[in-house]
């Protein structure tokens, strides 16, 4: 188990060494951002200066391990557009998505445990349609078409919930259903095939034959089957909720880093997006680490693989 | 909203479609929306033109400051330390906090702001500043020569991007607590305009806090003081008690939430979270005519857009270089076709590079369109059957700016042009710009916020010496050169006048529009007046109802 | 394009096991039994062959020139409202382009990217997961250590960043999704090679002395192909997905380029006074995406028969 985790860990290092490199030089194929980043009316002068200032005159290498040396203590440099330190910007922006990456969750679980059970449990039936088409459907919705209709229904005609910002606790309900819309239909699968997987295995069958197999129980397994995967697929949704959410922060006015990326890139923030995108990659490494070691808790097999 | 409902059924029809999709029954989708269609179209030709509300005061504005102001934002304020504003918004909501030492009013006119009076030596060079004694920071500090001074010291060894902007006073002394002297190269007609856009900032409170907590939380003299300010959701604002202007300002708290999708500010104005919105499509401010509560208001902005020409690198070997042909472009273009279909209606043709309300607007015709005459005269310049040629604009920069160019397009190719659109990305496209790298005709545009063109002019016809510019004519160079140098209000007028007739008959650009600006206010707003320049003044402002 | 990822996992999910003795004839005829029991399949299939039809034959089917403006014409109501006319069936966008032509050929930027960035993904995804499959020991660690790398970032994130450094264009966002989702690939790749290689009737190959190469065309190939097609059915409609995506950002090809994306893109700002121009592009990738991923399901059912019985 030790040995299981510390390679995990040591593989999750690597991986962000790695990031770290490509994050770099990922930057700086665009070529020269001084021309974008100074106004128009700039002397020559000027951008001489601000190259110098920023240092990006000096040899590839050196900016390398500047870049490397200053990552480690989280030390990205001042975004070039909002003049206050890279990092911290991003940082204090992680709360907001959290609160919605998480809201996005726990809705897409309401909907989509219940119509998975039903539907494993009685494939075929119009609840069972019911739960593959919305899932389906959560699919196939651009989230930013389905946030538009989602304001201009609930908060203009309705006047139910407020259409922007994160004022309180009604605020949430709109991006929040808009993230978990999309996040469900892998849900809704899932526990579906999970459960028709239990009540396909020998020893259920054997038991319900035997008419040994009380609900409740038969229930109980279904639902640790479904938990395992459950819990990879919360690690892994994080990481595209973080892409969704370019689209529904920018939508909703939420102040979270979805909408930090689109500002950034609007404004070809280079300092801004290398911090966003390894922040990003750390936070989804970590929560893959973590998956993996609950995994490892809860599924005793893993232990003894690699 | 009721097509939105419309939508809504439609959507939640089109839903239950798919659920019988997936279900195998024959029910198809499209047939369904087109239903709802049929009735949307009635509701949205119901609204023709936008009509400009009358402001109806009911009561008088308040004595004291009262209620709550709150004003969206169309992108997030990226510091509101006046020398670091990168963009309007931002500078509009550092502008509620401080003051300049002069004021441009209304009308575009100049008045005194923290200055009482300004006097001018003979030689035109030398500005003395006398500065109002009354006036006070936010946190209590007398106003004195010393923060002028600072103001500018700061500014031009802040190792700020728009550090430039300060070089053009030569120097800047304090004479006494309360008189400053500032000098300039040459005499500078547009010297005072600068002063109303360097806001006083104080130096012993920045002394004492030091550069990093005065750009997280700055003061300065004007109306409103800075309580909070969470990035990405809102900048809060109180009135200031003290402030110098008696019976100002009118409301007791300001409140900027950024919004950067459009469509959700008009949401936003319709429930009324908000109280005034910017930066609306005309298409958005039509759609709000119906709202209840909400006033649409238009005005014309002072930005021309154009399709340039290069006359400098790639152009060089181009038919473009031949007058005939410049003119002929010009004809080809229907511009009021182009402004009927993206502002419906709502923008002017622009006839040159002098908008309207600048100094020594001519009011000369717009070229029209006239593909027949563009046809001979490109016949006559030798290119009978046209020519080929690349062309590029930037997109995501401007309103519907990609569009125009597609029309811009469209048009060149009946007359036989046929030109290879790349849209490119903006920042690359400026980058491009900048190194004169872009195709024989590029389009863009260019505001101005000084009440005149003359930055205008020399920032795309500057030639080499200008970073965006791809035209160099020495005839225009000389007029431009008299221009700065011009004192004489009149004078200047009329050589205005006579560069725009020279740049008709040698257009260096396809001239296409200057824009309209369209924002909605909730109808307690009272006296906001936004202006060409984008930008406007709340401290007069005030909510009925209060 | 992997919001599908946990149960599209290769190694728990999609895994074929080897089922030499049912052959592709016994799965193709599970498949139209499975067709016939599972109506959503032929929904599927019938409406991906109609879209392949009409990307082959837009030019023959579209009234008009997709490009072609008429700003006179512009906003015009789909043709069977009051104020529609017949020459645009579905009415014209804001510069007066006929919405019908422009989805047609909307179609044939889609799947280019679809067809074009599942073909780049798969075949470097192929290559590189067999390598790594078949040479095992250091060479699979190394490649692994790099899959799992790039499989550890926030997708959309480096694609939207990637896209906005490298500019608008069509062959850009195909080699973006065509990068971006190699690792897929190479692990769906990766794994069905190591689990063929490690089953009995290789071993007895190699003990009848069959070469590698043998061993990879005769039965490793073959067997990679129904895997990697259902693979490629989810990802193709993944990225014909995020196209859209990216042009809601302004990222995608550029704006003339009839594609659904940016014709979605631009038709946002006149929600509320001309919704048609969205709502057709929109329900355009909607219809695509659901038929795909119905496609899939059922490609994956007669792919894999040990998920026949679960279903998925």
């Amino acid at each position: 188990m030790q040995k299981y985790l510390l390679s995990r860990l040591l593989q999750a290092v690597l991986i962000l060494f790695g990031v770290l490199v490509l994050v770099f030089f990922m930057v700086r194929i665009a070529g020269d951002p001084v021309n974008l980043m100074v106004p128009r009316e700039a002397s020559e002068e000027y951008r001489e200066e601000f190259r110098n200032m920023m240092g990006f005159n000096r040899p590839l290498l050196v900016q390398l391990a500047d870049f490397m040396g200053g990552a480690l203590v989280g030390d990205f440099g001042n975004s070039l557009h909002f003049k206050e330190p890279a990092m911290p910007m991003v940082v204090h922006r992680l709360p907001a998505t959290l609160e919605l990456a998480g809201a996005g969750m726990i809705m897409a679980i309401v909907v989509a445990i219940p119509l998975g059970l039903i539907g494993g449990f009685r494939p075929g039936t119009w609840i069972d349609s019911l739960g593959r088409f919305l899932g389906l459907l959560g699919q196939s919705t651009p989230s930013f078409w389905l946030a538009l209709l989602m304001i201009f229904f609930f908060a203009v005609d309705l006047g139910w919930f407020p259409s922007f910002g994160r004022d309180s606790i009604k605020s949430i309900i709109l991006p929040g259903f808009v993230m978990g819309f999309g996040g469900m239909g892998a849900l809704v699968r899932l526990t579906r095939s999970a459960t028709m997987e239990i009540r396909g295995e020998d020893y259920i069958r054997t038991a319900r034959s035997k008419g040994l197999l009380p609900k409740t129980i038969y229930i109980k397994h279904v639902l640790r089957n479904v938990l395992i995967p459950l819990v990879s697929v919360i690690g892994v949704s994080f990481g595209y909720s973080l892409g969704g959410s370019i689209y529904i922060e920018t939508i909703f006015a939420w102040p979270g880093m979805g909408q930090l990326v689109q500002q950034a890139i609007g404004w070809r923030d280079y300092p801004l997006i290398q911090a966003i995108a390894v922040f990003t990659s750390v936070v989804v490494v970590l929560m893959s680490l973590l998956t993996d070691v609950a995994y490892a808790f809860i599924d005793p097999r893993i232990r003894y693989n690699d | 909203m009721l097509s939105f409902k419309r939508y809504w059924i439609a959507f939640i029809v089109a839903i239950a479609g798919m659920l019988a999709l997936v279900a195998c029954a024959p029910t198809t989708v499209i047939e369904t929306v087109v239903v709802t269609e049929k009735e949307e179209v009635i509701v949205t030709q119901e609204v023709e033109v936008v009509k400009e509300v009358e402001v109806v005061k009911e009561v008088a504005p308040p004595e004291m400051p009262v209620g709550t102001l709150t004003v969206a934002l169309s992108t997030f304020p990226n510091s509101l330390d006046p020398p670091q504003t990168a963009e309007r918004n931002a500078t509009n909501a550092s502008q509620t906090m401080f003051d300049g030492l002069m004021w441009v009013n209304d009308d575009g006119g100049l008045d005194n702001a923290l200055a009482e009076s300004v006097e001018l030596s003979e030689d035109g060079l030398t500005y003395t500043f006398h500065l109002r004694k009354d006036v006070t920071f936010h946190n209590g500090d007398p106003l004195t020569a010393d923060d002028v001074v600072f103001t500018y010291d700061r500014g031009l060894n802040g190792g700020f991007e728009y550090s430039y902007l300060f070089e053009r006073a030569k120097s800047w002394t304090k004479v006494d607590d309360y008189t400053v002297e500032m000098t300039t190269e040459a005499p500078d007609p547009l010297f005072l305009r600068m002063m109303a856009t360097t806001l006083i900032q104080p130096a012993g409170y920045h002394a004492e806090v030091g550069e990093e907590a005065f750009v997280a939380h700055p003061i300065g003299t004007g109306p409103f003081m800075l309580v909070e300010w969470e990035k990405g959701d809102h900048i809060t604002l109180a009135a200031n008690p003290n402030y110098w202007q008696e019976g100002y300002p009118k409301v007791e708290n300001l409140i900027f939430r950024p919004i950067p999708e459009s469509a959700t500010r008009v949401a936003a104005i319709q429930t009324g979270e908000v109280d005034i919105v910017q930066r609306l499509s005309s298409e958005e401010a039509q759609s709000l005519l119906g709202a209840t509560n909400v006033q649409v208001i238009r005005y014309p902005v002072d930005r021309v857009y154009y399709i340039a020409f290069n006359n400098l690198t790639s152009g060089l070997d181009q038919p473009t270089m031949d007058p005939n042909v410049r003119l002929a472009m010009n004809y080809a273009v229907d511009v009021d076709a182009i402004i009927d279909a993206l502002f419906d209606g709502f923008a002017t043709p622009a006839v040159g590079f002098v908008t309207p309300g600048n100094l020594g607007f001519d009011n000369a015709d717009p070229f029209g369109y006239d593909p027949d005459k563009a046809l001979t005269l490109l016949a006559d310049a030798g290119y009978p059957d046209g020519f080929e040629m690349d062309f590029a604009c930037p997109a995501g920069a401007y309103t519907n700016f990609e569009q125009v160019c597609e029309a811009v397009q469209g048009y060149l190719r009946e007359v036989g042009i046929e030109t290879n659109l790349d849209l490119m990305e903006s920042g690359q496209y400026w980058d491009l710009e900048a190194t004169k790298a872009l195709p024989p005709i590029f389009g863009d545009s260019w505001s101005s916020t000084l009440g005149e063109s003359i930055n205008r002019l020399e920032g795309a016809l500057g030639g080499w010496d200008a970073s965006y510019s791809a035209w160099s004519d020495p005839v225009i160079d000389d007029f431009m050169a008299q221009i700065n140098t011009e004192m004489d209000t009149q004078a200047r007028a009329d050589l205005y006048g006579e560069l725009q007739v020279y740049m008709r008959e040698n257009p260096p650009f396809i001239y296409l529009y200057s824009p309209n600006a369209f924002e909605a206010i909730n109808s307690r707003v009272q006296d906001y007046r936004p202006r060409s320049a984008e930008d406007y003044n709340l401290f007069y402002t005030w909510v009925a109802g209060e | 394009m992997t919001d599908l990822a946990p149960e599209m996992n290769p190694e728990r999910g999609t895994g074929l096991q080897v089922d030499e003795e049912r052959g592709w004839r016994a799965r193709l005829a599970y498949g139209r039994k499975l067709l016939q029991r599972d109506k959503s399949g032929v929904i599927g299939l019938t409406i991906f062959i109609v879209l392949v039809l009409t990307a082959v034959f837009a030019p023959q089917i579209a009234p008009h020139d997709p490009e072609q403006q008429n700003l006179r014409m512009a906003k015009t109501p789909p043709a069977w409202t009051a104020e529609g006319t017949w020459e645009f069936p579905l009415g014209t966008d804001n510069l007066g382009r006929d919405l019908l032509s422009r989805i047609i050929f909307g179609t044939r930027v889609s799947l280019a990217v679809g067809f074009l960035g599942v073909l780049i993904a798969g075949s470097l995804g192929m290559l590189v997961g067999a390598i790594a499959g078949f040479v095992g020991g250091r060479v699979d660690n190394i490649i692994m250590g790099g899959i799992n790398l790039i499989l550890a970032l926030p997708y959309l994130l480096f694609v939207v960043v990637i896209a906005s450094i490298l500019g608008r264009s069509l062959i850009n966002v195909i080699l973006i999704f065509g990068f971006t989702d190699m690792p897929i690939f190479a692990r769906v790749t990766r794994g069905e090679v190591l689990r063929i290689r490690e089953s009995g009737y290789v071993e007895s190959a190699i003990s009848v002395g069959a070469g590698r190469w043998r061993i990879l065309f005769d039965h490793i190939l073959p067997n990679l192909i129904g895997p990697l097609i259902t693979v490629a059915t989810f990802e193709m409609s993944g990225m014909i997905f995020y196209e859209a995506g990216l042009g809601f950002l302004g990222l995608s090809v550029p704006p003339s380029v009839p594609s659904w994306g940016n014709m979605l893109s631009a038709g946002r700002k006149y929600l509320t006074t001309s919704p048609w121009i969205a709502a057709f592009p929109g329900f355009a990738i909607m219809i695509t995406s659901l038929s795909m991923n119905l496609l899939g399901d059922w490609l994956r059912d007669v792919m894999d028969p040990r998920l026949r019985r679960t279903e998925r």
